[in-house]
């Protein structure tokens, strides 16, 4: 059964339907929020809460208005991104980045394990894209900068950056041939 | 009077679908999106870009999160359901969700145009799109190919192509445990797919990875090797096939399978299992 049946029946209280839809989207949740919180156990929570979020609300879903995966993958999005952003303000981001940067095989092993289809994808897509179109759009969406501060690491106004981040997007749905 | 004009607000379309607004101009930019339709619309695109990023991030959960979260629904309510009827119902006022998630997503904007639906576990729109990923990965590794190797590549895509042409032509794909996938474009009417496997190590020396057809009731059916990260053109498929398998064989393969099945792929949502 695809997701977006799943989510309906689990608005009306379907267990069996919830535990099939964790099985499909368990892991883009959990990969997309590590890949913005960093932070393993920290993941595990925000990805646990998303989770229970899509049990709690899943009766919001409208079919109409996208499928279930962009739905259940935007709201992972948002919880990672306001997640690592109240670390990062607390300072705790920066200590941990320095720790891990002591420790590097974390990334390089989870690199290889995962290594599918849409990831060897995406990335050669994102080669594609010009550096600053590439460093905008991924200093937002996976490491969880607004647009002023990637600006700011950037060294660019805010202007151009806003410019690059679409451009960047456009330019990846063209590279992923989607029809949007 | 608004801090922005008009344009400075369009131009937020592409940060907020990234989610890298700040939280007072993330909500002056979704009491917009009420008033612009046209922005909803861009909105709504850039944001289904953004989760192409989503999905390539994807990762194997820990086991123990799924005893937990299962667990955890057992006892935790759920919101009562706002539409009066089960399945199609009105769409809910505005308001009354517009908390916790933005507006392109909850419902606040126009309902897009209709979706095609996608077998599970498929990101990609079309056959196109998984035709054009096939496609680049053979691109990818020509700096190194011999002229032969060029030729048989060419061949190779123009098979993919010939795949693609056909009316009936989809995409599907699976994934394991560990994350590795496999692909498959195919087109019941030609009797013809083309095979993709990512994320798996070389096999051991000696070895090689052979990709079988599954029937009812009858011997799976050889349909080549494996050659490195190339995909396979798989020929001669009838329209019976449930499902494709792919196992580590002997070099120079097996008149039958040896082995289980590293991975296996239901081919019913591209038109086979007839």
């Amino acid at each position: 059964m695809e997701a977006d049946e799943l989510l309906m029946l689990v608005a009306g209280g379907d267990q069996k339907a919830f535990e099939e839809l964790y099985g499909l989207v368990a892991g883009p949740v959990f990969g997309l929020v590590r890949r913005v919180v960093r932070d393993p156990a920290q993941s595990e929570e925000v990805s646990q809460e998303v989770l229970l979020e899509l049990w709690r609300s899943a009766a919001r879903f409208d079919p109409r208005r996208g499928s279930a995966l962009s739905w259940v993958l935007t709201l992972a999005h948002r919880r990672a991104v306001d997640r690592v952003r109240s670390a990062r303000a607390a300072g705790e981001r920066e200590q941990r980045e320095a720790r891990r940067a002591h420790h590097p095989a974390f990334d390089q092993v989870t690199e290889e394990v995962e290594a599918g289809l849409e990831r060897e994808w995406v990335r050669r897509c994102l080669e594609r894209l010009t550096e600053l179109q590439r460093q905008s759009v991924t200093l937002a969406y996976y490491d969880g900068y607004t647009y002023r501060e990637v600006a700011q690491r950037l060294s660019l106004p805010l202007g151009t950056v806003k410019t690059r981040m679409r451009d960047g997007l456009t330019r990846l749905r063209e590279c992923l041939g989607g029809a949007a | 009077m608004s801090l922005f004009r008009r344009e400075d607000l369009h131009s937020l379309a592409a940060p907020y679908a990234l989610d890298a607004l700040e939280p007072a101009e993330r909500a002056r930019f979704e009491r917009h999106l009420k008033d612009c339709d046209s922005c909803a619309a861009e909105v709504r695109a850039l944001s289904e870009d953004a989760v192409r990023l989503a999905w390539s991030a994807a990762a194997p959960p820990p086991m123990a999160m799924r005893d937990r979260v299962l667990a955890a629904v057992r006892t935790i309510p759920q919101e009562p359901a706002v539409r009066p009827e089960p399945a199609r119902a009105r769409p809910e006022p505005v308001r009354a969700r517009k908390s916790q998630l933005p507006p392109h997503v909850w419902g606040a904007q126009p309902p897009p145009r209709q979706r095609q639906r996608r077998p599970l576990f498929v990101p990609f729109a079309t056959a196109t799109a998984a035709a054009a990923l096939v496609v680049a990965s053979l691109f990818a590794v020509q700096a190194n190919r011999t002229q032969d190797e060029l030729d048989a590549q060419k061949a190779q895509a123009s098979e993919i192509a010939h795949v693609l042409q056909a009316a009936d032509a989809a995409a599907t794909r699976g994934q394991d445990a560990q994350g590795r996938t496999i692909g498959v474009i195919a087109s019941a009417s030609e009797g013809r797919a083309v095979v993709t496997l990512s994320g798996y190590s070389a096999p051991p020396s000696g070895r090689v990875r052979q990709l079988w057809l599954m029937r009812p009731n009858e011997q799976p059916r050889s349909l080549g090797l494996f050659a490195a990260d190339t995909p396979l053109v798989a020929t001669g498929l009838d329209k019976s096939a449930t499902s494709l398998a792919v196992t580590v064989e002997p070099d120079g393969g097996s008149p039958q399978p040896t082995t289980q099945p590293v991975v296996q792929l239901a081919l019913k949502s591209v038109g086979f299992g007839e």
